[in-house]
């Protein structure tokens, strides 16, 4: 995006305003962060964003389904995330945020497997808090 | 870190002369298969004044390239300590440190942008620009009626959304357009493309634009389509030119898409607009992608932008579900609408 703004500015003298579909901002909330617990039910391999849906059991014991927000395909490909990764059943935490409009959907950046492998699904540069590139945009 | 620098290798100047590309089977130069302009990610599209006419960067400039790289793929492959922001700011919260957030008028939250997740190129380019004509490396001066064009496109774009027409057609999920299409950006650099007898066809990963290009020989000549016939992505004919494709498209509903990133940066373009795009195979795993603008009603000459796709391991066309879980639109008309409200309470 940085790249963006700066060709665009040069090209026309002005900086071009950041926003644009599949925005984090205009779909998650920053200020609810969230971390689940549960089992995978699917991965959809679709761009821009992959899906993985999980089933997290709630401390009354009623299970909800949640979508859980992940970079590009060939981006998670790219850093060895593979399609055998996480199959049906795996039991993971994910941290992200929720979505603004209350439902069961985050914007995910952080897997943690039982064995406390890390599966990273969100990227340096999503703007997000805690982003050390997020001042540099 | 070996590992990360054996990935570093040098793009550019250097091709190889001798290279002599594979054949269909009906004879064609073979440029099947999936590229993605991925590695010039980093390269800006206009050269910096200072560096005049110098296409190339020198070893020195190329080092610093090269640390970015290196840079750009240790952070994919080992995020370090940002490998958790949710967990740290659930954390932050949880200790009674809320992070704020204001919105900026227009329906958006200022702090997060939208590159959720970022491309990095593979490889360190020698080019201190996309733009290779002009010599300057810079795209030309408008017409005047493309400085107003920009302009209104620009007013729409910083303006508190009104309607859907705040928006781009590449965030509307419609089109981003031949030159937008290719051009990299944050993620979805892809491209297919497959060829039949006497046929050419690419399709692009992001938004899914996809052209089917007859070939035009002096046996069998094609012509443009009538002048009244126009689309987003035009009318496109191809010509080898040795083992160069060679393809000119017309046709371009014009006032709509730029010839920029996303088919958004820059100016809408007019439907004088003729591109000519050229593509040769430099090596088993390399394309270079040359592409001129030619556009009287937008620039007040023709300027030309040249980069290499290449073939990655592992890389695939994964379907685009621009609609799914894109609900940035509905939700920025909202808050902009209780913005709008906000607004009238104070006055």
């Amino acid at each position: 995006m940085k790249q963006f703004l700066l060709g665009v500015g040069m090209a026309i003298g002005i900086a071009a305003p950041i926003w644009a579909h599949h925005a984090f901002a205009a779909e998650f909330d920053v200020n609810k962060p969230l971390i689940l617990k549960g089992t995978v039910t699917e991965m959809e391999w679709i761009n821009p964003h992959a899906w993985i849906h999980i089933d997290v059991k709630g401390a009354d014991g009623t299970v909800t389904n949640w979508m859980i927000e992940a970079g590009a395909p060939n981006g998670l490909l790219r850093r060895g995330f593979t399609k055998a990764s996480l199959p049906k059943g795996t039991d993971i935490v994910v941290e992200g945020w929720q979505a603004k409009d209350g439902s069961n959907r985050a914007n995910g950046s952080n897997i943690t497997f039982p064995d406390g492998k890390k599966l990273f699904v969100g990227s340096s540069g999503t703007g997000a808090p805690f982003d050390p590139d997020r001042d540099k945009k | 870190m070996r590992q990360l620098c054996l990935f570093v290798l040098l793009v550019g100047p250097i091709l190889a002369a001798d290279y002599k590309p594979p054949k269909t089977a009906w004879g064609d130069p073979d440029l099947q298969g999936t590229w993605t302009s991925d590695d010039t990610r980093g390269v800006p599209m206009e050269r910096d004044t200072k560096l005049g006419e110098r296409r190339y960067l020198t070893e020195q400039e190329l080092a610093a390239r090269e640390k970015q790289v290196q840079q750009g793929q240790e952070r994919l492959l080992n995020p370090g300590n940002n490998a958790s922001p949710a967990r740290a700011q659930a954390e932050a919260l949880a200790a009674g440190t809320p992070v704020t957030n204001a919105g900026n008028g227009r329906g958006v939250d200022i702090a997060p942008a939208p590159s959720h997740w970022v491309e990095a190129a593979r490889r360190a380019s020698h080019a201190t620009s996309q733009v290779i004509d002009p010599p300057d490396g810079r795209i030309p001066a408008l017409t005047p009626e493309a400085q107003k064009r920009l302009a209104a496109k620009n007013e729409l774009r910083r303006a508190r959304p009104a309607s859907w027409e705040n928006w781009s057609a590449y965030d509307r999920c419609i089109t981003r357009g031949v030159a937008g299409s290719i051009l990299p950006v944050i993620y979805g650099n892809g491209l297919e493309i497959h060829q039949g007898p006497g046929q050419v066809a690419i399709v692009y990963e992001m938004v899914h634009d996809h052209r089917i290009i007859p070939i035009s020989t002096a046996a069998n000549p094609i012509q443009h389509a009538d002048a009244k016939i126009k689309s987003y992505i035009g009318d496109a004919i191809g010509h080898w030119e040795g083992s160069t494709l060679v393809v000119e498209t017309t046709n371009f509903i014009g006032g709509v898409l730029a010839v920029g990133v996303n088919g958004d940066g820059g100016p809408p373009y007019s439907d004088q607009l003729k591109l000519t795009e050229k593509f040769t195979r430099t090596a088993a795993n390399s394309i270079d992608f040359e592409m001129t603008v030619n556009d009287p009603g937008t620039y007040v000459k023709p300027w030309t932008v040249a980069f290499p796709i290449t073939q990655e391991p592992g890389y695939e066309i994964f379907e685009y579900a621009c609609h799914e879980g894109n609900h940035a639109i509905p939700n920025s008309l909202s808050a902009a609408r209780a913005e709008d409200a906000a607004d009238a309470k104070k006055k």
